[in-house]
């Protein structure tokens, strides 16, 4: 339990430093912009060298080593799956061959070749998506989103979901450590009933919140939707900056894919 | 000896491989290439855009439906952080949410809750992501969550007691998620091999963590639905009424 | 018109609410507030304080009688008007704070009064200001701490300028230098600003510091309602509605019971009980000027 919460917090996008300043317009384009570079390659320096890019940058903004290994563990393990089964199910040429439990299997250069292109984007991708999210708080993607014409009631029910989540989570971990010390969670029978209680606890409480928020908003004048903030026009020098990465991603692009 | 390196190398990658497959609800971000990912935005798109006008027109007749589906949301996100013990693997995975959160909100919202936490996952959490949002929203959120409420509608016409048909729901979803998941990782990397047996591998790999994490998603779903019914019958009353009209 | 009372700010008269259970939280309560008053209700756990609170920003529509507002029925009052003349704070900061941050969350009820960016942008700042937490204005919600999530409860509510401001249990949970600052904080709102308060606590021993009018609730009905003197003095009220006198109290009731000082009045508060004991120590054997007190 206690280590997905862990995983979820967003402390360090609340820090101050020179990427977290940033408009998040200005973040979110550029993000986007090289997410699509990494995907569109068709070889694996430009995604190995975006993901090497994003991590030594993270790595200079101080962030924690642990935490950024701990969040690429899993697409790492995707991706290493993807890679193993392309290698043995697709290409022609045969490179190695194994037999578990009496069966053929044989890996090919090809199939191993296109894993690894796709491996590397998993790894491009995942460093873009880390570094934006530890210098961009979620509701600045929200408003930034809520600028580009996202739906009104999509961004409302994120904003708040966002917040609550928050909330829940503390009283989930109460109700969790309640359990535990009375042990709760010993034996795989006990923790299963334990569980189910614990998710009904906080559904329960989910609903109850509801209603106590709803009047809190209507003592506040809430009229059907929640307000959102005009996020200030961009200025030149933003747009500059914008300008300046998407044309160095595009030149990057065409350089690696050896267009250049 | 270079064929024992191999062994030992393949044995490495399968470690680091079996946890992540139980893992493995989302398809991580990256691993499609950019057409599929576009086109499972466009099918992903439509949907969601369904489940707005669906909140829009609920939020006309009930002004705290807003606030109600966001709670929803956030306590559906959280359950689906729970881990859960995989018997035999020695790992954890965790539950989609998403039968649950159909059954209590109905599938045109679910579709809307499971976007907007797909995107906070992907954040967050480096579950999914961006480029593959679309993809998950379809096989989670569309999928699952349309797997999930109609299996609860059928078994409650067949008069089934509404316990027995949250489970059949949760794990109906669970398991039409990763079927999808599956289709969807197949059909865009199959590559020059068969796309058929591509699909049969991965399904086969899910099956051992993913045929006991259905049945638990069933159970969790079974009991926080009776839960929340056994303490706050009211609570699911305006929405279950409006569920049925 | 009575000189001595000032016009009621807000007023409940003859009010009684059922909840559909069918639990009778209010019995025939009358409740009154007057302008710049500030005013506190005592009752034990479970006695219909909430639900007075709710009734009187009309969250619950009582079955019997009604709830007035500088004179107002507030059945009358739209909405938007109704809460920029009270506003609300309730006990539980989490349920009031909804939106991502602290900035946004204290902008909620400006920008849904319509007013301009540049307005709501002038309000937040007065209102954080006001509680004295500008410093966290771009912060997260959920990084607050508890007495932090209390004091931007209080700077949402403010931005809405309300004249009456009505708060369940301000102090509930707070550490004692939070519970300090809440109260000075919300004594200076009621002297400076002139704002009206109303507010539901357990907090025997600030209170006589600060209210000028005490109510007592038991079971849903008025028990006692007075100046501090009055309500504490009274044994019967106090140990009825679950309630104990200020420790200071109690300290001089029992000097005087079992040790036979002869104490006289009834402080209420470490101030006015140091000047009794003061009185009774002969002069030769204090020493003046050892510290220069402030005030």
């Amino acid at each position: 339990m206690s280590q997905s919460f862990e995983l979820f917090s967003d402390i360090f996008a609340f820090r101050d430093n020179a990427l977290s300043r940033l408009d998040p317009r200005v973040k979110l384009a550029i993000a986007a912009a090289g997410l699509m570079a990494v995907i569109l390659s068709s070889k694996v320096y430009l995604p190995l060298g975006i993901c090497a890019c994003c991590l030594a940058t993270l790595l200079l903004l101080r962030m924690p080593a642990r935490l950024v290994a701990l969040r690429l563990m899993l697409p790492l393990g995707i991706a290493a799956m993807v890679c193993v089964m392309r290698a043995f199910l697709s290409g022609s040429t045969p490179m190695a061959t194994f037999s578990i439990a009496g069966r053929q299997l044989t890996a090919t250069r090809e199939g191993l070749a296109s894993g690894g292109l796709i491996a590397s984007r998993v790894l491009g991708s995942v460093g873009i998506m880390l570094l934006l999210s530890m210098v961009t708080p979620a509701h600045k993607i929200f408003v930034a989103l809520r600028w580009a014409r996202m739906p009104k009631t999509w961004v409302e029910t994120a904003m708040m979901m966002y917040r609550y989540i928050f909330a829940l989570v503390d009283h989930t971990s109460e109700i969790f450590v309640a359990q535990k010390t009375r042990l709760g969670y010993v034996g795989f029978k006990r923790s299963l009933s334990s569980m189910g209680v614990l998710a009904g606890a906080v559904m329960e409480r989910s609903l109850e919140q509801a209603d106590k928020t709803h009047e809190a908003m209507v003592a506040r004048c809430y009229k059907d939707s929640l307000p959102v903030g005009e996020p200030a026009s961009l200025g030149r020098h933003e747009t500059m900056i914008t300008a300046v990465f998407l044309a160095m991603i595009t030149s990057a692009w065409f350089l690696a894919e050896g267009w250049l | 000896m270079r064929r024992c390196l191999r062994f030992i190398i393949l044995g490495l990658v399968v470690l680091i491989a079996w946890p992540a497959s139980a893992r493995a609800m989302h398809i991580s971000e990256g691993i499609l290439p950019a057409p599929w990912a576009g086109l499972w935005f466009v099918v992903a798109i439509p949907f969601v855009a369904w489940g707005l006008h669906d909140i829009k027109v609920r939020s006309r007749q009930d002004p705290k439906y807003k606030t109600f589906l966001a709670m929803v949301g956030a306590a559906v996100f959280i359950i689906s952080c729970m881990p859960i013990p995989i018997p035999g693997v020695g790992t954890c995975s965790h539950p989609c949410g998403t039968g649950l959160a159909a059954i209590l909100i109905g599938p045109g919202p679910t579709v809307v809750i499971t976007s907007i936490a797909l995107l906070l996952q992907a954040l967050f959490l480096a579950h999914g992501g961006l480029t593959t949002l679309g993809a998950n929203i379809v096989s989670m959120g569309v999928v699952g969550g349309l797997a999930g409420y109609m299996s609860f509608r059928v078994l409650k016409t067949a008069r089934l007691p509404v316990a027995l048909a949250a489970f059949g729901a949760g794990a109906i979803a669970d398991w039409a998620t990763y079927a999808s998941t599956s289709f969807e990782l197949s059909s865009a990397l199959h590559a020059d091999g068969s796309m058929w047996g591509m699909f049969a591998t991965i399904m086969v790999a899910f099956v051992p963590t993913q045929l006991p994490l259905g049945i638990f998603e069933g159970l969790l779903s079974a009991a926080t639905y009776r839960f929340v019914l056994a303490r706050r019958p009211e609570l699911l009353k305006p929405n279950v009424a409006q569920t049925e009209a | 018109m009575n000189v001595e009372q000032p016009a009621a700010a807000i007023e409940a008269r003859n009010v009684s609410f059922t909840f559909e259970e069918g639990t009778q939280a209010l019995r025939h309560m009358n409740f009154r507030a007057g302008a710049g008053e500030f005013v506190a209700m005592l009752a034990s756990n479970g006695s219909g304080k909430t639900t007075l609170i709710r009734v009187l920003v009309k969250l619950l529509v009582p079955q019997e009688g009604a709830v007035f507002i500088n004179g107002k029925n507030i059945r009358e009052i739209p909405a938007a008007q109704l809460y920029q003349q009270i506003g609300l704070v309730l006990q539980n900061p989490n349920d009031q704070l909804f939106a991502a941050t602290v900035e946004d969350d204290v902008a909620f009820g400006p920008r849904n009064l319509g007013l301009s960016e540049a307005e709501v942008k002038e309000r937040v700042d007065e209102a954080l200001e006001c509680v004295g937490a500008a410093k966290l204005r771009s912060r997260a919600i959920h990084h607050l701490s508890f007495g932090e999530k209390k004091r931007v409860c209080l700077a949402g509510v403010l931005a809405m300028k309300p004249s009456i401001l009505v708060l369940d249990e301000p102090t509930a949970g707070l550490d004692p230098a939070g519970e300090s600052l809440m109260m000075h904080l919300l004594k200076r709102l009621n002297g400076e600003n002139n704002i009206t308060v109303v507010m539901a606590t357990h907090s025997v021993d600030m209170l006589p510091l600060f209210a000028d009018c005490i109510y007592v609730l038991n079971r849903g009905s008025l028990l006692k309602k007075g100046t501090p003197e009055e309500v504490f003095t009274d044994q019967n009220v106090v140990d009825e509605a679950g309630l104990r006198m200020p420790y200071i109290s109690r300290l001089v009731h029992e000097l005087r019971l079992y040790d036979g000082v002869p104490v006289n009045g009834f402080p209420l508060t470490v101030g006015e009980a140091r000047v009794r004991l003061v009185e009774l120590i002969p002069p030769e054997i204090i020493v003046r000027g050892l510290v220069e007190k402030d005030a």
